[in-house]
C-alpha cells in the first residue's frame, strides 16, 4: 500500500495537456446526453489493433474520462456503442441485438478503417459488411488503427467538452 | 378420567389399533394415514388439556415386568406430546397418498408408522425410567424400520440405516447407563423418587449422570458432534417420516435434557449448562454452514434441524446458567424462547419436509441443481415451501423470528447476570445466534430460489405435476400453523410458559417482556411490512404509468436464448459463502480442463466438481471406524474355520475358569 502511494507521488501527473475542443458539427442527439457519455465497446470482428488504441485512449496519458466519456460493462448502461472491426457474419446479429439493447437516445461510433469501410478485410468471405451496413453510424474515426488522440477527439465530439 | 387422560388413552388405543390393522390386513395407506392422523389429534387434545391444567398420572404395574408402566402428563411433557401429535396429524394426512407406493405399502412399514407415533407420544409422558427407556427404544426401532423402508432405491438407504441404528443405540446405551447410575441412588425408578434423590446426589455422581444422559439425548437431537446420522437418515427416509423425525423425534432429545437436567437433577452447577450452551452454539453454526453448502434439498433440511436444535440448546443452556446463578426470571425467559423455537421449528420443518417430499414425488429428484421452475407446475407446494422457508429464516414475519428475538433478549440481558462465565459466554452466544440467523436466510433463499423459481434445470421438472389432494392438505395444515405461530405467538405462549415453569412474556398483540424492557408485536410488524409493500408498489405503479412502455428482449449478451445451464445453481449460489468459510468447511475442489486434440489452446470441456465433506465427521468418526475395522481384521485371525481349534478354545477357556476358581476360592 505504502509503495503504491510512493509510486503515485513519484510518477506525478502524466496526462497530456488537453488539446483544444475539436471543431466539426456535433450530432444533434449527443446534446441530450449533457456531456456525460456512457460507452459500450463492441468488437464486431477486429484484429484487436483498435482495442489496444482504445485502451490507451482511456489510459493515464490520454485520459478520455476527463472529457466525460466512460466505458461501461453492459449496453443496458450505455448511451453509445463503440464498434471496432469489420462486422463478421457471426457478429452481425449480436451487434444488431446489442444496438437494440441500448436505451434511446443512442449513438454509434465506428472506430477504425475496418469499421468504416471494411479496410484491409474488404471482400473477405466471412465479412458481412461495414458497421453502417448493419446499424446506423453517427461518428466515424478513421485510421488503421486510429491513434488514441483521434479516438479521444471523436469522443469529444459527443461529449462536447 | 379427565380430558388429558382420555386423550392419551385414545391416542394410544387408536395408534395401536391402526398398527394392528396394518399388520393383519393388506395394505391400506388411506386407513393407516387416517389412523395416524387421529392418533396425533388425540395427542394434541391430551397435551392441550394437560397444559390447561388438567394433568393426570396413571400407574399400570402389570404391563411391564419390574417397575411397571407409569405415565404422568405434566406441563413440560404435555407440550412435547402436543407438538408430536400436531406433526403426526400433518404427516398422517400426507401419507394417505404419499405412502401409496410399492415400497411404502409393505406391511412392516405400514405397521411401523403408527407405532412410531405412539412411542413418541409416550416418551414425554413416561413417569419412570423403565417406561421411558422402553418407549425410547420402541421409537428408535420403529423409526429405523421407516428409515430403511425404501431400501430398494440404492445402497445409500441401507448405509443411512446402519449409521442410524448404530448411533441411536450408542445414544440409548449412554442414556441407559446414566439413568441406571441415577436410579441406584434412589429407592425406586419413578421420577418422583428420582426428583427427591436428585437433590441429595453428590456433585460427582450428578455430573456423571448429567453428562451421560446429555450425550445420549444430544445424539437423538442431532447435536454436533453426534449428528453424523442425521444428514444421512433424514434425506433417505420417506418424506412424511423425515417430517416426523425432524420435527418431532429430535425434540425428544431436548425433552430428555430438560427433564433430567432441570427437573430430576434440579438444576446443577454452571459448567453443565455452559457445556450445553457450547454444544448448542457449535451445532447451530456448523449445522447451518453445512446446510448452506448442501445442494441436496432434504439433506439441507436435515442439517437445518441440527442448527435449530442447536439454537434450542443455546436457550436451554442459558436458562440453566441463569438458574444456577439464581436469576429465575431470566431463566424462564430463556427456556420460553427455547421451547417456543422448538414448537415453531416443528411447524416449519414439517411443512418443509412435506413440500420437499412433494417435489421428490413429482420429479424424482432432490438435487437442487436439477430442480427449478416448479412454481407454475406446482403452485401449492411452492407456496407451502415458501411459507416454511420464510418461517425458518428468522426474518419478520416468520415463526423463528419471534423465538430468536426472545432468545437474543434473554442472552443480551443475561450479561450482568452470571459472573465471569456468563460475561464470556453470552456475547459469544449472541454472535452465534446472529451468525446462524444470517446464514439461515442465505440457505433458505437458496433452497427456495434455486429449487422452485427460475427455469427448469432438467427434464425431470418439465413433466412435474402438482401432488394429490391429501398431500396438499397435509402441507396446508402445517403451513397454516406456521402462519398463525408467526403472527400470533401469544396464542401459544401461555402453554409454552406453563411448560417452561415461569412467566416471562405477556401481552396479546404486543409481547412485553416482564423482567427486562423489551416489546415486540409480530402482528403489527407484519401489517407494517404489508403496508410498506403496498405503498412502494403503488408509487412504482403511478410512476410507471406516465412513461411509455417498451418491450425489449432480455439481454443475453446478444448470443441467443439463454439455456437452463446458464442459470444460477445451488452450488454457484453457495460459492461465495464457501469462499468466506473456506478454512472452516475445507471444500474439495476438482477442476478438469480437457483440450482439443488439434490445439492445446482450444478448450473442449471444463469439468468442475466440488464436495464439502463433513470435517468433524472425518476427524472424529473415521479414526474410530478405522480402529474398529482393524480390530475386526485382527479378530479374524482367531477364527480360521477349524473345528478343532474352536473345541480347543472351549477346552482352554473352561480350564482357565476352573483354575481361576481354584486359586481365588
Ligand atoms: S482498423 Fe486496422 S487496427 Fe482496426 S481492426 Fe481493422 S485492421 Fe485492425
Amino acid at each position: 500500500m505504502l509503495s503504491l502511494w510512493r509510486k503515485i507521488r513519484r510518477t506525478g501527473r502524466v496526462a497530456e495537456p488537453a488539446p483544444p475542443l475539436p471543431d466539426g458539427e456535433r450530432p444533434e442527439r449527443a446534446a441530450v446526453l449533457g456531456g456525460s457519455v456512457q460507452i459500450r465497446h463492441v468488437d464486431a470482428g477486429s484484429c484487436n489493433g483498435c482495442e489496444v488504441e482504445i485502451g490507451s485512449a482511456f489510459g493515464p496519458v490520454h485520459d478520455g474520462e476527463r472529457y466525460g466519456a466512460r466505458l461501461v460493462a453492459s449496453p443496458r448502461h450505455a448511451d453509445v456503442l463503440l464498434v471496432t472491426g469489420v462486422v463478421t457474419r457471426n457478429m452481425a446479429e449480436p451487434l444488431r441485438r446489442t444496438f437494440d439493447a441500448v436505451p434511446a437516445p443512442k449513438l454509434v461510433v465506428a472506430v477504425g478503417d475496418c469499421a468504416r469501410d471494411c479496410g484491409v478485410f474488404a471482400g473477405a468471405y466471412g465479412v458481412a459488411g461495414a458497421v453502417r451496413d448493419v446499424v446506423p453510424v453517427d461518428v466515424e474515426i478513421p485510421g488503421c488503427p486510429p491513434r488514441p488522440e483521434a479516438i479521444v477527439e471523436g469522443l469529444r465530439k459527443l461529449t462536447g467538452r | 378420567m379427565n380430558l388429558a387422560a382420555t386423550g392419551m388413552a385414545a391416542a394410544v388405543a387408536i395408534g395401536l389399533m391402526t398398527a394392528l390393522i396394518a399388520a393383519l390386513l393388506p395394505a391400506r395407506p388411506a386407513l393407516i394415514g387416517t389412523g395416524t392422523a387421529l392418533t396425533g389429534a388425540a395427542a394434541v387434545a391430551a397435551g392441550a388439556a394437560a397444559l390447561a391444567g388438567g394433568s393426570f398420572s396413571v400407574v399400570l404395574p402389570d404391563v411391564l415386568p419390574l417397575s411397571g408402566v407409569s405415565l404422568t402428563l405434566d406441563p413440560l411433557g404435555a407440550l412435547f406430546v402436543a407438538v408430536t401429535g400436531g406433526v403426526a396429524v400433518a404427516a398422517g394426512i400426507y401419507s394417505v397418498s404419499y405412502a401409496d407406493t410399492a415400497d411404502l405399502r409393505a406391511r412392516g412399514v405400514q405397521t411401523a408408522l403408527p407405532v412410531f407415533v405412539v412411542a413418541m407420544v409416550l416418551v414425554p409422558a413416561a413417569a419412570n425410567v423403565g417406561t421411558l427407556l422402553v418407549c425410547w427404544e420402541l421409537m428408535a426401532l420403529a423409526s429405523l424400520v421407516l428409515v430403511v423402508a425404501e431400501h430398494r432405491r440404492g445402497p445409500r438407504v441401507a448405509s443411512a440405516g446402519r449409521w442410524y441404528a448404530v448411533m441411536t443405540h450408542l445414544g440409548f446405551v449412554s442414556v441407559l447407563i446414566g439413568l441406571m447410575v441415577f436410579v441406584a441412588q434412589a429407592p425406586d425408578d419413578s421420577f418422583t423418587a428420582l426428583r427427591e434423590a436428585g437433590r441429595q446426589l453428590s456433585p460427582a455422581v450428578a455430573g456423571v449422570v448429567f453428562v451421560l444422559t446429555l450425550a445420549g439425548f444430544a445424539s437423538k437431537a442431532g447435536i454436533v458432534p453426534l449428528h453424523a446420522w442425521l444428514p444421512r437418515a433424514h434425506p433417505e427416509a420417506p418424506s412424511h417420516v423425515s417430517a416426523l423425525m425432524s420435527a418431532a423425534m429430535v425434540n425428544l432429545g431436548v425433552y430428555g435434557v430438560v427433564r433430567v437436567g432441570v427437573d430430576l437433577l434440579g438444576g446443577g452447577p454452571a459448567w453443565w449448562w455452559l457445556l450445553v450452551l457450547a454444544l448448542g452454539a457449535v451445532s447451530a453454526v456448523y449445522g447451518i454452514l453445512q446446510a448452506a453448502m448442501s445442494s441436496d434439498l432434504k439433506r439441507l433440511l436435515g442439517l437445518s434441524t441440527t442448527e435449530n436444535m442447536g439454537l434450542v440448546l443455546i436457550g436451554v443452556g442459558a436458562a440453566g446458567l441463569f438458574a444456577s446463578s439464581g436469576d429465575h426470571a431470566l431463566a424462564a425467559l430463556a427456556l420460553t424462547a427455547a421451547l417456543l423455537h422448538l414448537v415453531g421449528h416443528a411447524a416449519f420443518k414439517t411443512v418443509l419436509f412435506l413440500a420437499a417430499g412433494s417435489v421428490l414425488h413429482a420429479t424424482g429428484t432432490r438435487d437442487l441443481d436439477a430442480l427449478g421452475g416448479l412454481r407454475p407446475v406446482m403452485p401449492v407446494t411452492t407456496a407451502a415451501f415458501g411459507v416454511g422457508a420464510l418461517a425458518a429464516s428468522a426474518l419478520p414475519p416468520g415463526t423463528a423470528f419471534v423465538s430468536e428475538w426472545l432468545l437474543l433478549q434473554a442472552l443480551i440481558h443475561g450479561l450482568p447476570a452470571g459472573g465471569v462465565a456468563a460475561a464470556i459466554a453470552m456475547p459469544v452466544a449472541v454472535a452465534a445466534v446472529a451468525l446462524t440467523a444470517g446464514l439461515a436466510v442465505a440457505t433458505f433463499v437458496k433452497a427456495f430460489g434455486v429449487g422452485f423459481l427460475a427455469k427448469p434445470r432438467s427434464d425431470a421438472v418439465v413433466d412435474a405435476h402438482e401432488s394429490p389432494l391429501t398431500m396438499l392438505a397435509g402441507m396446508g395444515v402445517a403451513a397454516v400453523v406456521c402462519v398463525v405461530l408467526a403472527l400470533w405467538p401469544a396464542g401459544i405462549l401461555p402453554a409454552v410458559q406453563a411448560a417452561a415453569g415461569g412467566v416471562a412474556v405477556s401481552g396479546d398483540v404486543i409481547l412485553r417482556l416482564d423482567q427486562v424492557t423489551g416489546a415486540l408485536s409480530p402482528l403489527l410488524l407484519a401489517l407494517g411490512l404489508v403496508a410498506a409493500v403496498v405503498v412502494v408498489a403503488g408509487v412504482v405503479r403511478t410512476a410507471a404509468v406516465r412513461r411509455v412502455r417498451r418491450t425489449a428482449r432480455l439481454w443475453d449478451c446478444g448470443g441467443g436464448p439463454m439455456s437452463a445451464r446458464m442459470e444460477y445453481t445451488a452450488t454457484s449460489f453457495a460459492e461465495p459463502l464457501q469462499r468466506v468459510f473456506d478454512d472452516v468447511v475445507q471444500p474439495e475442489l476438482d477442476v478438469d480442463v480437457s483440450h482439443h486434440q488439434e490445439s492445446r489452446y482450444l478448450v473442449q470441456a471444463v469439468e468442475y466438481r466440488r464436495k464439502v465433506p463433513d470435517r468433524i465427521e472425518r476427524r472424529l468418526y473415521q479414526p474410530v471406524l478405522r480402529l474398529i475395522a482393524a480390530w475386526g481384521r485382527a479378530g479374524r485371525g482367531l477364527a480360521p474355520g477349524s473345528v478343532h481349534r474352536y473345541l480347543g478354545y472351549g477346552f482352554y477357556a473352561v480350564c482357565g475358569v476352573l483354575i481361576l476358581l481354584a486359586v481365588t476360592r
